[in-house]
């Protein structure tokens, strides 16, 4: 017997009871939609924490450190120098590297107090570690009576005043300070500006910022009152404070290098490769895999819940089945009279029931994506709270729902196929 | 191994009937009491005879029947059919020994209500996996045969009883069986109908040498048969022919 024949007579069988396949394949549109919804919340829910995940910081860019400085990893000491960069550079899916000095002191702004972290990198890597003027430009120039520097625009909320603790913002908490024309001093002696002399050492050199541009970190975890600045011109500058910095000109090597991986899949397999060479490695995606298992277990405890309610529109198959075939219980001994044979009569009742399924399945998707547009339209919008569906669950949802529903007539047709021709013939 | 002996044999072979039961037993257990539906029962039917198997309510003349279509297991005893031990094959087997050698009208038509006549009739060539636009060609052939052209696209409910039998027929016959068997063909039919549907039963069956075993309970309808074996207890208790003197078994 030819399959599309089966198909056929199993839908000509389920529009002879329209009323109640509809009703049947409407329990499993209620479990499709169950199971859709929840998984679609649970990816939304993974889909702002990876955006999250991604606002501290570059998902490709790697952190590496000296064994002794931080983050994580273990091994021998390994030095951050000249030749270290040279061979990070070398690594394939590398496709920037800048070493790093970090640097902290104090800003002065008319009356305001402010405090700035330097960060020392090689320019010409700036745009590659995302580092973009939103206003003005890179800093130019090694001008150390004047030097040149990037600002992140949280600065100007960050500078405060002494005298009262208040920040310097309006009552609507708009930054008093323009950072691209405000006269901004700093200096890495921390008593530079209070007046008050507490350390032996001379006062430290105060230097007028040249303010070059600023860069918009208001989205974004990765930097917090920061100064972007020439590598060289930051050595420079701390070897002239070196009585407060601490700084070390002849050692050659760094605490941090960045490295822009070109891929986020590269960036595990190459911190792996660095922390096997006795570097400490930090990333932001390192977060990701830690937070993937949990977002699949979350997922996974939300579709279980929807599952209930696929579990008794399964039963509901199940029973619409089994008297389905009692109705016809004659009809099927008269056609195994005729030569209809087991197999094609288990697959014309599987078959049945697997419609039941996909149209379940198929109505349960379009509704599913009507509430989640109604989840995202009304509740998200005031809590964050997204329902997101994806290929993968449109096509699984409708699936799943088929393949329930085939299982669920597994029963029923086999109980089809066995009974007995004579037995059905005279029955009534 | 003398030439005689083998002159028989040869004989035989060559006059081998198409059904042959020998010795079937069919017990019964109805809670302690046993029935015997068929006590020992034998009988031959040759290519291309239309046989009748006559007998009173209760006789086992149906149960004989299901039987040889396989419809039913026996107790021991064989039957033979086109040269294939029946009683030996599996149920799958036995389907698709009847989807290629069997027809079968039932005495209340079974006609599948939900389909029209030319469907019903085509569903054995379907169940064979033949496509569409030959088993609409044959389907037609058939209803023309049994002079039901015009009832083609007509449901069951919308038939008389006598056309519903014809349809029944034409299905019987549209796969081109060997044998048609037949459970009181007329057993719903008034007795005009019943005449018209042995007529036209005998006609088919002398036109395609098609074997046709019937069984009823009215000797007016045996009385069309070319061989009529009476059934009493579960066993043959006379063969009579037309034209011919009725032998004792």
């Amino acid at each position: 017997m030819s399959f599309f024949d089966i198909l056929g007579i199993a839908f000509t069988n389920l529009w002879r009871r329209k009323l109640r396949a509809i009703l049947t394949a409407l329990g499993m549109a209620i479990g499709t939609v169950s199971i859709v919804v929840m998984v679609s919340i649970g990816v939304g829910l993974t889909a702002s924490t990876e955006e999250m995940i991604a606002s501290m910081g570059s998902l490709t860019k790697i952190e590496v450190m000296t064994a002794g400085y931080g983050g994580s990893g273990s091994g021998s000491e390994a030095k951050l120098d000249a030749r270290a960069l040279e061979s990070f550079r070398a690594i394939e899916h590398v496709t920037a590297v800048t070493p790093v000095l970090q640097y902290g002191g104090q800003a002065k702004s008319g009356r305001y107090m402010g405090y700035l972290q330097f960060f020392g990198i090689d320019m010409l890597t700036a745009a590659d570690f995302d580092i973009v003027p939103s206003e003005g430009e890179l800093p130019q120039g090694a001008n150390s009576n004047k030097p040149a520097v990037l600002l992140t625009s949280d600065v100007a909320a960050n500078f405060y005043d002494p005298n009262n603790g208040n920040s310097a913002v309006d009552s609507e908490g708009e930054p008093l300070i323009d950072l691209m024309t405000a006269k901004i001093k700093f200096s890495f002696d921390w008593e530079a500006f209070s007046g008050v002399r507490q350390s032996e050492e001379p006062a430290g050199a105060i230097y007028d910022l040249k303010v070059s541009g600023v860069y918009d970190n208001s989205e974004s975890w990765e930097y917090y009152s920061t100064a972007f600045t020439d590598l060289e011109l930051l050595q420079e500058l701390l070897k002239d404070n070196a009585a407060y910095t601490g700084y070390d000109p002849k050692s050659g090597e760094y605490d941090t290098v960045w490295l822009k991986v070109d891929e986020m899949d590269n960036v595990e397999p190459i911190s792996a490769a660095l922390r096997e060479q006795g570097y400490n490695t930090y990333s932001p995606s390192d977060y990701i895999s830690t937070f993937e298992e949990q977002s699949r277990t979350v997922q996974g405890v939300l579709g279980a819940i929807g599952a209930v309610a696929m579990v008794v529109a399964a039963i509901g198959i199940m029973n619409t089945m089994m008297m389905s075939i009692y109705e016809r219980t004659r009809e099927i001994g008269v056609i195994k009279v005729l030569g209809c044979k087991m197999r094609d009569i288990l697959t014309m009742f599987i078959a049945e029931s697997a419609f039941i399924g996909l149209i379940g399945g198929v109505v349960g998707l379009l509704l599913s994506y009507g509430l989640s547009f109604a989840i995202n339209h009304f509740i998200g919008e005031a809590t964050g709270f997204a329902s997101v569906i994806p290929l993968w669950l449109a096509i699984g949802g409708a699936g799943f729902s088929a393949l329930v529903a085939t299982l669920s007539g597994l029963y029923p047709s086999i109980r089809a196929m066995k009974l007995s021709a004579l037995a059905a013939i005279r029955s009534q | 191994m003398d030439e005689q002996q083998a002159a028989a044999m040869i004989a035989k072979a060559q006059h081998r009937p198409i059904i042959d039961v020998q010795n079937v037993k069919k017990i019964y257990r109805v809670g302690e009491v046993k029935i015997r539906a068929l006590d020992g029962i034998s009988l031959t039917i040759d290519k291309g005879e239309f046989a009748c198997i006559i007998g009173r309510s209760g006789s086992g003349k149906s149960t004989l029947l299901n039987m040889m279509a396989g419809l039913e297991a026996i107790n021991s005893g064989q039957i033979i059919i086109s040269g294939k031990h029946i009683e030996r094959m599996t149920e799958a087997e036995l389907i698709e020994f009847r989807q290629q050698q069997i027809g079968f009208v039932f005495q209340s038509f079974n006609l599948l209500p939900h389909y029209t006549a030319q469907e019903n009739v085509a569903l054995p060539l379907m169940f064979r996996g033949i496509g569409r636009a030959e088993r609409s060609r044959r389907a037609r052939e058939a209803l023309r045969l049994v002079g039901l052209s015009t009832h083609r696209h007509h449901t069951p409910m919308q038939m008389s009883g006598g056309q519903q039998q014809r349809v029944g027929i034409a299905r019987a016959l549209v796969g081109n069986p060997a044998i048609v068997f037949a459970d009181e063909p007329t057993g719903n039919l008034d007795s005009k109908t019943s005449n018209e549907i042995m007529e036209l039963l005998l006609e088919i069956a002398q036109q395609r040498r098609t074997t046709f075993v019937m069984v009823t309970h009215d000797p007016n309808m045996a009385a069309y048969a070319d061989k009529t074996i009476n059934v009493l207890d579960g066993k043959a208790t006379g063969i009579s022919y037309k034209n011919a003197e009725t032998t004792e078994v």
